[in-house]
């Protein structure tokens, strides 16, 4: 078997590896945006909830996180599927971490603008969706990528949970043919792979949405 | 007739009086001009006006509706009037069209290809209908005042107030909002604008109020307050604004 | 038996364990460190064919999972007939990729720095080597306090990782725990909330620091 064949096997499993980074990256997103917005509204005892929720979900270890959920949950009679239990934990970790990341990005928008589409007749909501939102999505592109790259990079913990993604893929077969070290250099270079194309794909995303003088150019 | 009349209008804030019963009235097509040092309570007072702080008590009459009554629709009440901001508060991701269609849009329900007729006739009113497509980053000061006001006119509001719209301006674009003004007088647009800019007020034509500490201390035309006024504190303001920034 | 007391009964084992996580990450804290250290250093290299390799170094890092690279050592490298302890194959792991993230962290810093202040150590002849080590070394560090505090507490969560590559970290023995005792829930919720204190005390250390270290203005 040469390099090229374990990297094409490897490759089959890249799909549910995507698959895992796409369903805790779009978690992540909702509720990162969740949070923002709901602390933007000011109201105090929901923040202090926004706050705990956040230090709670940055505290815990993704893989501990993902034991509760996985193996600790069918204990107290809740049994959540391999996929779901990888979104209630590398998932909402994410939305912790880009909540945080939204809340700065919010934070850069002109309150003079703000200010300017009350005084148009505007509504809480609709300032937030026409002005706050639109330019805090561009501010947000750095840390959101951070952030994708870093839930590609806990992916792999999907094999614990028995999803067939690259790393399952590869104990197998580095338990069939013994040549481990091949094997596991070209996982690497598979999630290599998989965070360039990523990281190309949101840049050319953010080309094709950017407002001259709102942004860096880079 | 009256579209505005504000009777013995207080506002405290942080238990500071900062408007001690201010009297007011403008009528329909007027311009009035509001001038005094900062910190009098200027753009406090616009900002009651359309509600964007919630003055403590007095009366504030526009066309015939008492806009102070908790009950008002204050949102109602804000698109009938539009507010021109000293440092222009174009939405930074939006482009000139953009900016004066989204209220047209999204608060009015237009259709885009209707509100991007009524966008373009106030941009060629305002000289920018060829920078449409620009962002406000790629404009000068000035025209992004011109498309402010283009923004606000748009809505078809029933007064223009102007929150110290030439103070974040050079001279010679200065000159240019002045203009526009001047222009929006002629069309019989009410405004009222508030300002320290010396220049702007005796350009402009239409009566001046001098607020100081809070309350209208004289009432007049231009030349009237501007040339050795009785009041010492007159006085010393216009000298001393004269030649802070006189842009000649 | 309570599940309190089957945890203090197994209480030896779990501190063995806690003792193990915090050694595991200290150690990488440290050499991940003075690895980045380096690894910034190489990017300041008049050749290019060092910065490039260097930076290749950095990207490739970032981009694949700090577990394949474990599984690389502890599971491939004994068919090469290298057998390595666990507690190795994590430090070295670990330590190569956080020092690729460290080594970004004081990149990033480096760009923010008035580089007139470096031009003018030059000009009075220090050496480069002497203007890394006395100038840019210092402030970047100070700049990058908050990212390099950051990647301790990320250091102290990821270690949990090494359970899988057979370490008895504190991880592994509660995960004995719930073995022997059918508790999954409990265990793990136990386990989350002792991170969740080691990483507060973390956070206040490092608020202490940043007060500290900070640059004022």
């Amino acid at each position: 078997m040469s390099f090229l064949d374990i990297l094409i096997l490897l490759a089959t499993g890249a799909g549910y590896t995507v698959l895992v980074t796409l369903l805790c990256s779009a978690t992540g997103m909702v509720v990162g945006l969740a949070i923002a917005m709901l602390s933007r509204l000011g109201w105090r005892p929901l923040d202090l909830l926004l706050t705990l929720f956040t230090y709670v979900f940055r505290g815990v270890p993704v893989l501990v996180l993902l034991f509760i959920v996985f193996f600790g949950l069918p204990g107290i009679g809740i049994s959540v599927p391999p996929l779901v239990s990888m979104m209630l934990s590398l998932g909402l970790i994410a939305g912790a971490y880009l909540g945080e990341v939204f809340r700065g990005a919010l934070a850069s928008v002109d309150p003079s603008e703000i200010l300017a589409a009350q005084a148009m007749g505007m509504t809480r909501l609709q300032t937030l969706l026409y002005i706050e939102l639109p330019q805090m999505l561009r501010f947000a592109v750095p840390g959101m990528i951070n952030e994708f790259t870093t839930v590609l990079k806990y992916s792999p913990f999907a094999y614990t949970v028995g999803i067939p993604e690259v790393m399952k893929q590869a104990m197998a077969l580095s338990a069939a043919t013994l040549r481990g070290v091949e094997i596991y250099f070209a996982v690497g270079l598979v999630y290599f792979a998989i965070y360039k194309l990523l990281v190309t794909l949101i840049w050319a995303l953010e080309r094709r949405y950017r407002v001259p003088g709102l942004t860096e150019e880079r | 007739m009256a579209l505005l009349t504000v009777r013995n209008l207080v506002m405290e804030y942080d238990g500071k009086a900062v408007l001690q019963g201010i009297d007011l009235d403008l009528d329909e097509g007027e311009l009035k001009v509001v001038m005094g040092p900062s910190g009098c309570g200027k753009s406090t007072l616009l900002r009651c006006l359309n509600r964007l702080a919630t003055p403590t008590s007095g009366q504030i009459i526009f066309r015939g509706e008492d806009i102070t009554r908790p009950d008002t629709d204050v949102r109602a009440l804000r698109q009938r009037i539009g507010f021109v901001f000293q440092n222009f508060a174009l939405y930074r991701h939006l482009t000139t069209l953009e900016n004066v269609t989204l209220g047209l849009r999204k608060l009015r329900g237009m259709p885009t290809n209707e509100a991007v007729e009524r966008a373009k006739h106030e941009l060629r009113r305002m000289n920018m209908v060829e920078h449409h497509h620009k962002y406000p980053a790629q404009l000068s000061g000035g025209q992004k005042q011109r498309v402010a006001i283009a923004r606000a006119l748009a809505m078809d509001p029933a007064v223009l107030f102007f929150d110290e719209p030439t103070s974040a301006l050079d001279p010679l674009m200065s000159r240019e909002i002045i203009n526009v003004i001047k222009q929006l007088r002629r069309d019989n647009v009410s405004m009222l604008c508030v300002t320290h800019d010396l220049f702007l007020a005796r350009s402009v034509g239409g009566r001046v109020l001098f607020l100081d500490q809070g309350v209208i201390r004289a009432e007049g035309e231009a030349a009237q307050l501007f040339d050795d006024h009785a009041d010492p504190r007159i006085r010393a303001f216009f000298s001393q604004e004269a030649r802070d920034d006189n842009p000649l | 038996m309570t599940f309190l007391q089957q945890v203090v009964d197994f209480g030896p084992q779990i501190l063995a364990g806690l003792g193990n996580t915090l050694l595991l990450a200290t150690i990488v804290t440290l050499t991940g460190l003075v690895g980045g250290i380096g690894v910034f250093y190489l990017t300041l290299s008049q050749s290019r064919l060092c910065r490039r390799l260097t930076e290749s170094y950095i990207s490739f890092f970032i981009g694949t999972p700090l577990i394949v690279l474990l599984f690389l050592m502890y599971y491939g490298l004994p068919q090469w007939g290298l057998r390595l302890s666990p507690l190795a194959v994590a430090v070295i792991g670990f330590t190569m990729n956080v020092s690729a993230y460290n080594a970004r962290y004081l990149m990033t810093a480096y760009r923010g720095l008035d580089q007139d202040e470096l031009e003018a150590a030059r000009a009075q002849g220090f050496s480069a080597l002497q203007v890394f080590t006395l100038i840019t070394l210092p402030q970047v560090l100070r700049l990058s306090v908050p990212a390099l505090t950051n990647q301790a507490i990320l250091n102290l969560k990821d270690s949990s990782v090494a359970f899988l590559i057979q370490y008895t970290e504190f991880f592994a023995q509660i995960q004995d725990l719930a073995i022997r005792n059918f508790q999954f829930f409990k265990a793990y919720l136990l386990a989350g909330a002792v991170y969740l204190a080691m990483v507060s005390v973390v956070v206040v250390a490092a608020r202490w620091l940043e007060r500290r270290l900070v640059l004022p203005g």
